[in-house]
Formats: C-alpha cells, structure tokens, sequence
C-alpha cells in the first residue's frame, strides 16, 4: 500500500468499472490509471453491459448495488459473453450476495471500505490467474510442502505426507486455485458431488484434517484460509 | 441472515419520500405489532413502520358499536310500526334480518349477538300477534321466532368471520411490507454511509502513495485514515443495533468451526490487540457448532474488542473454545480490573456503560453480542475470571456430532 503508484503492473490493460458513484468512480479512476489500467466507466448496469459488449475489457469491476438492475443479474449476463476477470465491490453485512455472486462465476471480491492496496492486490491476482489459464503446473510449491499432481505426492520438508484420497481431492483444488476464494458449494460440489452441496461439516472437518497435516501452526493457519461464511482461499505466500 | 431485494437501490433515500408510505410512517405511534420480541434483545431503534390507523380504521369503539346496534334496532321498529297497514309480520322479519347483516357488515361479534337477540324480542313483542306480548300462539309463529333468531346469529357470525380473515390478511401484508421496507431503509442507509467512508479512507491512502510527505503530513493521512475505520465501526454497531430491534436477523446456521471463528476475529481486531499478548486454547478435535459464521464472528470480535480497550497495554488475553456437554463454549478472558460486581448484571444492556470507563464507543458492543447471540440460540454471560479480570462466555447449542462421510484409503 505504501508503493501503489511503483507497483509493478502489466502496462495498458482495460478495465471497466461499473457503479453508479460518482465519488467511487473518480476515486478507482484515479487508482486505477495511476497503476497503468486505461479505464472506462458506466454508471449503470445497462450501460456497463453495453459498454462491455461493444469492446473487450482485460478486467470489470462491478459495484452489486446498482441502481437499475442488480449486480448479480449484470454478472450473469456478462458471462454469457466475457471471461474477463470481474471483482465485485460490496459492503460488510451482504454475506449472501457475495456467495451468490461468486457461485456465478465472480473472481474476487472487496468490501468496502477498502483500501487501495488491497484492491489492487486482488485485481492483479485476478488477472495472473486470467492469463495463467486452464495450464496446469504438474509441481506446486508453498512454504516447505511440495504437490506433485502427476505423480499424486505430497511431501513436508521432503518427508512424505500419507492423505487419504478426499483430503488429496480437496488439497488440489486449493492449490489448483490460488489465491481464488472457493466458496462452500464450490467445494462441495467439486470434492464430494453436486448431492452434497449443503454439508459444511465435511468441509470444516477436512480442511482442519489439512491443516493439522501441512500448517506449521494448525490453529492459526496461513494456507488454507477462511474467507468468514463465505468459504475457503489457498494461499501460497 | 437478510435476503437483499432484486430492486432494493431503485429505494433510495431520495426516492422514498415520494412514495405514499408518508401515512404510514408519520403516525408514528406502533404498538400493537411488535411481532417478534423474542428475538434479540430490546434495543433502541425503531424501525418499525407500520400503518395503524388502516387496521384500526375497521372498527368503532365498543360503546359507538353498541350504541349503533340499538339505533338500528330502535329505527326499524318505528319504521315497522306504520308499515303494518300494508305488509305482513313476517315480511318486517325479513327487514329486521336485512338490517341486521347490514350491521354486522359494521360492527363487531359482540354488537351483532345484541343486535340479533334484541331485534328477535322487539319483533315478537310488538309485531307477532298477539300484539304487545312475548307470547306465542301458534307453531308456525314458534318457528318464524326460532328461525329469525337463528339466521340472524348466523349472520352476524359469519360477517364477523370474514372480517377477522380480512384484517388478518391485512395485518400480515402490513407486517410484511413494514419488515421489507425497514430492510430496505437499512440497506440505503448501509449503503449510503459507506459509499462516503470509502470515499475518505481510499483517498487518504492514495495520498500517501503520492510519496514525499513530510512527517507532519504522514500524520494528518494516518487521522483520516484512522477516523474513517471508526466511523465505520460505529456504522456498522448502529446498523446491528438496528438489525437487531427491528427484528431483521435471519441467523443463516450452518457448521462452524470454532478455530474459523476465533482466527477471524483475531484478524479483525488485529490493530486493537497490539501491545496485548494473545493466547488461544482450543480443544482437541473438531470443535463444531451451527452457527451463523458472520455473527459468531462480530460478536467474538466485540468481546474481544471490549478486552482490548478496557484493559492497561500488555496484559494478556486469553481466548479459549471447547465443547462441553451438548454446547460449545466460547470465552474471552481478561487481567484488567474485572467488573464491579453490581455491574455484572447490565454490562450487556444497550447504552451500558461502567462508571470509570473510557472515552469513546457508544455503549452498544456489548448488546449487540448479547442480541447477535441469542439469534442463533446461544446464550451469554459476564462474571469475573479467578485470575482476576473479566470473563465473558458464550454458549451456542451443538446438539450432535454432524454425520460425516465414511472414508477408506
């Protein structure tokens, strides 16, 4: 946050910001092109979805609460056509918007207020992950935990780590997902099967069963995070 | 927890004072549909805006309803007396009856049954030969009398019937929109605040990464910056509170693992808790209970936040879980000066706050733990710890063990 202007940023990528504040705007405007981002902005749902429609955008960021249609339905809509990264603002207190708005295909979001690092940070996790694609890296590594996913190994400081093949599921969709918040339902479905979408217990067990075996401090966990009611991000920092 | 509506932004401040919800909030007394008084604890802000008068609009005072069941009684009699000339006893019946449901149409059950019993004497004493007399002469006039009375019982109830459906109906509607347009208010009212705070507290951190600040005005960013987050704060406590009153929580409980909650209060409170040595212990194994994550969080954090505050700099905080018996108990401990023992019954009232406490925070941390607690079936208490200082507990029912998958590898 102290080197926003310095912070290294891929030159020229677009970004559209939709919300309908005017003071919001000038302020992510303002941000935005002084790390390089050509911005263009709507003040509404309609208009961010023409808008969208008529040129390509590297990255959106849309505001849920607009005045016209709700966000959500923007989102849905955009990703009829657009894979292009989107990063939802809200506001404390919308636990359910967020989840919705993530289950339909949102990358990230950041609660207002916010500060400028911060979203930047999330912005620019967005767009790597973009870039980085569906290309699978065979061998993943955070903190002294390597993930072989081709030869399914797991090893702590060169030892190897026994996983049963659930806790082995859900280990590679965290790391297949860095940085990315899953939510409940996400997981669920992806691990244990779209009938087993509601049963958190699974998720809270399996991911403390995780952590015991490869945090250096289970209770206080640095990899697998929790995003609070919301779900779980991995990160490899 | 709430279910935002798909229009909520098109109900802005702006907006609303058009909308013909004017009668409905001025008449600003709004007794009688306190609807949910369980829940939560009885805070302060009303937000309730329900429209009175239409339902109280249906009916007269008793005394009004009474009085008009024997003017209609009286009227049809000295209508009836002359009209004998021309038509029969039994077609007067048929008048009475008719006035009779008209009333009924009017007034309550009570005025009705009155209306009913006395119009049936009036009608045998006056009308039914012999004249000026209750008595009966013949069997078809028996049956004319039983007849009469019957129907206009029957009348009178079925009346009374429909209008307790319709202002039930009505009641309920009412409620409904009184609940929504109180969560849409909140919502605006959430948003409008905010919109500004990010405002302040983005564009202080865009000034500091201009660069080349003097100290002095690294100072004045690091104010903004810090005023903002309180103001946020105190945002977010007067928007609980209101959440709370008005009856707006809807807990969504799921699995919760208290470690979870516990790490994300400590991260929220992170920058109150410098210069406090922390220390969690937590139980072996899971510690599950169904809880609405995002209010075990604020609630946690309040409390948390109340040690950190009210404590001298470096003296420990201890945060512990555990599961015992069929609950989860969730304690924050502190070695400040614990609480004066005829305090330890108000702590968690709204406004609340101990004589020699310090400056700033409103009084309502500690009700909101208290109200966003109860919601989800917990419960919560304040005593002094045997170490001295102040512990505060919750407890949260966790019935059962939850089924988990069988697995062989």
């Amino acid at each position: 946050m102290n080197n926003v202007t310095n912070a290294v940023s891929t030159p020229d990528l677009s970004a559209l910001v939709i919300d309908d504040e005017p003071q919001i705007q000038r302020l992510l405007s303002t941000v935005l092109e002084a790390n390089h981002y050509r911005v263009t902005t709507a003040s509404s749902g309609q208009e961010g979805l023409s808008t969208s429609a008529r040129q390509r955008h590297d990255l959106i960021i849309l505001d849920l609460g607009l005045p016209d249609i709700t966000g959500l339905a923007v989102l849905k809509r955009l990703r009829e056509w657009t894979q292009a990264p989107v990063v939802v603002l809200t506001v404390q207190d919308s636990e359910p918007d967020k989840i919705e708005a993530l289950d339909a295909g949102a990358d990230d979001y950041v609660t207002k207020p916010f500060s400028s690092g911060e979203l930047l940070a999330r912005l620019r996790a967005a767009v790597r992950r973009a870039d980085r694609g569906k290309a699978e890296e065979p061998v993943l590594k955070f903190g002294n935990i390597t993930v072989n996913l081709t030869a399914r190994l797991v090893t702590r400081e060169n030892q190897a780590v026994r996983l049963t093949s659930t806790e082995y599921a859900l280990l590679r969709l965290f790391v297949q997902h860095v940085g990315k918040v899953l939510t409940h339902r996400q997981v669920l479905r992806e691990v244990w099967g779209p009938e087993h979408e509601q049963k958190t217990q699974y998720l809270r067990v399996y991911v403390q069963r995780l952590r015991d075996k490869l945090e250096p401090n289970p209770d206080s966990p640095v990899f697998f995070l929790t995003e609070s009611g919301i779900g779980y991000r991995f990160s490899a920092s | 927890m709430e279910h935002v509506e798909p229009q909520r932004r098109s109900f802005r401040f702006r907006e609303l004072r058009g909308v013909p919800l004017d009668a409905s909030t001025s008449g600003a007394k709004l007794p009688t549909l306190q609807q949910s008084k369980k829940r939560g604890s009885s805070l302060f802000l009303s937000m309730r805006l329900t429209d009175n008068h239409r339902i109280k609009a249906f009916l007269a005072p008793p005394a009004r309803q009474y009085g008009a069941a024997l003017a209609v009684v009286s009227l049809v009699t000295v209508i009836g007396y002359p009209l004998q000339r021309w038509v029969n006893y039994q077609t007067l019946a048929l008048i009475y009856l008719l006035a009779e449901v008209l009333l009924a149409l009017v007034v309550g059950r009570g005025a009705t049954l009155l209306a009913a019993v006395l119009s049936a004497a009036v009608w045998d004493y006056v009308f039914v030969p012999p004249m000026y007399s209750f008595h009966i002469e013949d069997l078809y006039d028996g049956t004319m009398v039983i007849t009469y009375c019957v129907v206009a019982l029957v009348a009178g109830e079925l009346t009374a019937r429909l209008r307790t459906y319709q202002e039930t109906e009505l009641r309920t509607k009412l409620l409904s929109e009184s609940e929504k347009l109180g969560r849409t208010l909140l919502n605006s009212v959430s948003h409008e605040f905010r919109t500004p705070i990010s405002a302040i507290v983005g564009a202080a951190g865009n000034l500091r990464a201009q660069g080349e600040l003097s100290p002095a005005q690294e100072r004045f960013i690091a104010e903004i910056e810090s005023a903002g987050a309180r103001l946020n704060r105190i945002v977010q406590s007067l928007l609980s509170a209101a959440r709370i009153q008005g009856g707006q929580l809807q807990p969504r409980l799921d699995w919760c693992e208290a470690r979870d909650v516990i790490n994300a209060s400590l991260r929220e409170c992170a920058e109150l808790l410098k210069g406090h040595p922390v220390e969690t212990k937590i139980a072996a194994g899971p510690q599950l209970a169904r809880m609405d994550f995002f209010l075990m969080q604020q609630a946690l954090s309040n409390l948390i936040a109340n040690a950190a505050i009210h404590t001298p700099p470096q003296t420990p905080i201890e945060i512990s879980a555990r599961l015992e018996g069929k609950e989860l108990l969730v304690q924050v401990a502190d070695r400040g000066p614990g609480l004066p023992a005829p305090e330890l019954e108000h702590v968690f009232d709204v406004f609340h706050r101990l004589p020699n406490s310090k400056p700033g925070g409103v009084g309502l941390g500690l009700a909101i733990v208290k109200g966003f607690v109860e919601v989800q079936g917990g419960r919560v208490s304040a005593t002094n710890g045997a170490n001295g200082g102040a512990l505060f507990t919750i407890w949260m029912p966790a019935p059962d063990n939850p089924e988990l998958p069988e697995e062989t590898s």
